[in-house]
């Protein structure tokens, strides 16, 4: 055994940019997937809450499934199962590289994999996101629904002046929870090829067999990404404190 | 951290003195670790009717056991998990399709080689004509094997996408989101065999490198190396070796392929 | 779809070569999931209440080294004790443990919080009226704090579970026989059937994870009916 391919010196430059592309990649893949998630999980909560019994019960059955089988299985099935069953040409348009030029920058569409591992992602967080927004919901006092309504404000108003700001504030610390949550999950698109950080470091192992700084790397990497959304949360929840709560 | 690292060190080369022979271990254990493939035929799979992993590779670590006299334990590994299952001590040998190359030579130790091939690509029939349309292709590969890293550097303009394991790129050649996958010849030959829609793929006719596969073995073990190595000669002479090939790609076999290359010998013989 | 793939695989699916071989399959996400389960529970009632009773720098320093686990993924945690504890101190942790492991210390870390919530989360007024009539520190907490915070905690242990279930998915990737490796090696076998196989599978685990949501609740429902 040789320790100094353990503690050794650092990797090479090259692999550096390796694990830098990596965690570039999981930047994205987060930036995309929590504002996308949130929608959703926005969405997904209006819906059931809703009065039509199918939409309310179709969405709940929905977001059971997602919240209890394991993302990694449902990456598997999009990429795997579910592009078996896309019509080809949807599956072709999607696999082809497509530019686009905004503003004379070229923009490259993302690769199958990316757009795939984005999109399980979402889903499976958007599950998570609308469970806590439900339950921020549910802890606004029914008191303050029938003083909103008292005063004579439309259903629309009550929940968009009344019950919505409180319960973003309620949700608030969860919902960082799950956006973290988001960060940490993203390491297991790596299984379908998408070349984020865990990927970077798990090819930087095999080919430096540096496995200490390779895996020493991409921890730091994610530990990094956590604690800027957990100063991001203190710095919210002094902002946007919940109404009544002592500070 | 300095201290920690330095106590690690420490912690290192007394457990590095304490294994001075790994052969004696084996034998007094009376076990055999190794890391075979358990989705790769023939090299390392699961068979049907047994579920347990069989393959060419399994065959060849079984007749070490035999001839060790101990039992044979199997360890499931995909490609990258490979080294560090050596490194870690998990297992005592790697029989698991796994080419020598210069930069794993200075991690782990290897035997002569036993079995050869060429990196070659599978794609749709017809698709793949010459090597110079690869550089414009994007090409499936495994995580943490030669062809990544061969591919990259013959060809950098290629897009490389790596799966955890070939089946995982088979799949996504089949679903279209890779254009050719690439591998040994000898895999993809089997692979193509085993594929129910086999007539609307094909083994590209070309080879990029010659890959020469030996057994894993941890580094510094020398004494255990010679053995390997003596004991694959001798596989060779008493036909062993040619009765475990002809079992996968003997001209009976699912996936007929002629050998072409002979333990001892250094390169593949020309067609 | 064609589902005859999942019948003549069913029997290995669920519990591997056992009993001619090792146990695996969905049996051993069982195994994995209780095992993991009952240590993380420990794990977090004995972080918690540690963060509760402890000194203002012990909690600092206790919050710095539970955060740190709180913060990497379960995926890195695995690949660390998997491959770098033989590495870097020699001992060789097996597959099935360390994914256990990985498993306890990440769901232990996330339960300590719920646990020190829920000891906070009780007014004052009980702890006073517990030393007042002579109680211990640690009394009080044995016989008046916990009941109480357990009650409260149950539904942040059961989620904590439930993804624990879910994450011993991820042993996958250091070769472990559960049931989601067996599924990929099925997969990998047969390659036409993904979306049947991945299909089968994620049923498995939503059988298991509402299993437990279920009976969790029901636990739940019977203890407040007794309360009341």
């Amino acid at each position: 055994m040789n320790p100094q391919s353990i503690f050794g010196d650092l990797l090479q430059t090259q692999y550096q940019i390796w694990l830098l592309k990596g965690f570039l990649v999981t930047l994205e893949v987060t930036v995309l997937v929590i504002p996308a998630a949130s929608f959703l999980g926005f969405l997904t909560a209006i819906a059931r809450n809703s009065r039509w019994r199918a939409l309310a019960w179709g969405t709940a059955s929905l977001v059971s499934l997602l919240r209890n089988s394991p993302l990694l299985v449902q990456l598997f099935f999009w990429y795997f199962g579910a592009s078996a069953v896309l019509p080809d040409g949807v599956r072709d348009w999607l696999n082809d590289t497509h530019v686009a030029v905004l503003f004379g920058v070229p923009i490259e569409w993302p690769s199958y994999e990316f757009v795939c591992g984005v999109f399980g992602l979402v889903l499976y967080s958007a599950a998570y996101v609308s469970e806590e927004i439900r339950a921020g919901m549910r802890g606004v006092p029914k008191s303050q629904r029938y003083a909103a309504q008292a005063l004579g404000l439309r259903p629309v108003q009550v929940f968009r002046y009344v019950i919505l700001p409180q319960a973003f504030r309620i949700s608030l610390p969860t919902l960082m929870g799950q956006y973290m949550n988001i960060v940490k999950n993203s390491s297991l698109t790596m299984a379908i090829g998408v070349m984020e950080i865990s990927y970077a470091s798990r090819q930087v192992e095999s080919v430096t067999f540096k496995t200490f700084q390779a895996f020493g790397m991409a921890t730091l990497f994610y530990i990094m990404i956590i604690a800027v959304i957990e100063v991001l949360a203190q710095f919210l929840q002094r902002h946007f404190p919940v109404a009544g709560a002592r500070r | 951290m300095k201290l920690r690292s330095l106590a690690l060190l420490g912690l290192l080369l007394v457990s590095g003195l304490a294994h001075a022979d790994r052969l004696d271990d084996i034998k007094k254990a009376g076990v055999l670790r190794v890391a075979a493939f358990d989705g790769n035929p023939p090299f390392g799979y699961i068979d049907e009717q047994s579920k347990k992993i069989v393959g060419l590779d399994v065959d060849y670590a079984e007749a070490f056991a035999k001839k060790l006299g101990v039992k044979l334990e199997l360890v499931p590994t995909n490609p990258a998990n490979r080294i560090p299952l050596l490194t870690s001590n998990k297992v005592d040998l790697v029989f698991a399709n796994f080419t020598i190359t210069e930069e794993r030579a200075k991690v782990v130790d290897f035997s002569i080689p036993y079995i050869a091939s060429g990196q070659q690509f599978l794609a749709r029939k017809g698709f793949l004509k010459s090597p110079d349309q690869i550089g414009g292709l994007k090409v499936g590969a495994d995580k943490g094997t030669t062809m990544e890293s061969t591919l990259r550097e013959k060809y950098p303009s290629a897009k490389v996408i790596s799966y955890d394991d070939t089946p995982f790129a088979l799949a996504a050649l089949r679903n279209g989101n890779v254009q050719a996958i690439t591998q040994d010849g000898t895999k993809l030959v089997a692979l193509l065999a085993n594929l129910p829609d086999k007539s609307k793929y094909e083994v590209s006719p070309f080879a990029i490198s010659e890959e020469l596969e030996g057994v894993g073995i941890p580094k510094g073990e020398t004494r255990l190396v010679s053995y390997i190595n003596d004991w694959l000669r001798e596989a060779e002479k008493d036909g062993t070796a040619q009765k475990i090939y002809d079992k996968y790609f003997g001209p009976k076999s699912k996936s007929p392929l002629p050998r072409l290359f002979k333990i001892g010998e250094s390169h593949i013989r020309e067609k | 779809m064609d589902f005859t793939i999942i019948r003549s695989n069913l029997a290995y699916l669920l519990w591997g070569t056992w009993p001619d071989g090792p146990i695996g399959g969905a049996a051993l996400t069982l195994i994995l999931s209780v095992g993991s389960a009952l240590v993380s529970g420990v794990l977090g009632l004995g972080l918690g209440v540690a963060l509760a009773m402890s000194s203002q720098r012990l909690r600092i320093v206790l919050t710095a080294v539970l955060g740190f686990f709180r913060a990497i993924p379960v995926l890195m945690l695995i690949f660390w004790t998997y491959f770098l504890l033989p590495l870097a101190f020699g001992i060789d942790v097996p597959g099935v443990l360390s994914v256990m492991f990985s498993l306890s210390l990440i769901g232990g870390a996330y339960l300590s919080h719920s646990v020190y919530a829920g000891i906070r989360g009780i007014a004052k007024g009980q702890w006073e009226a517990g030393l007042s009539v002579g109680l211990t520190r640690g009394a009080v907490l044995r016989h008046v704090v916990l009941p109480q915070a357990l009650r409260m905690m149950l539904p942040s242990f059961i989620n904590q579970w439930v993804s624990l279930i879910k994450d011993t998915s991820l042993a996958y990737i250091v070769g472990v026989g559960e049931l989601s490796f067996l599924a990929a090696q099925v997969n990998s076998r047969t390659m036409v059937y993904p979306a049947e196989v991945f299909l089968f599978v994620g049923m498995i685990y939503f059988t298991i994870c509402c299993g437990l949501d279920l009976l969790a609740r029901q636990t739940l429902r019977r203890h407040e009916g007794r309360a009341r």
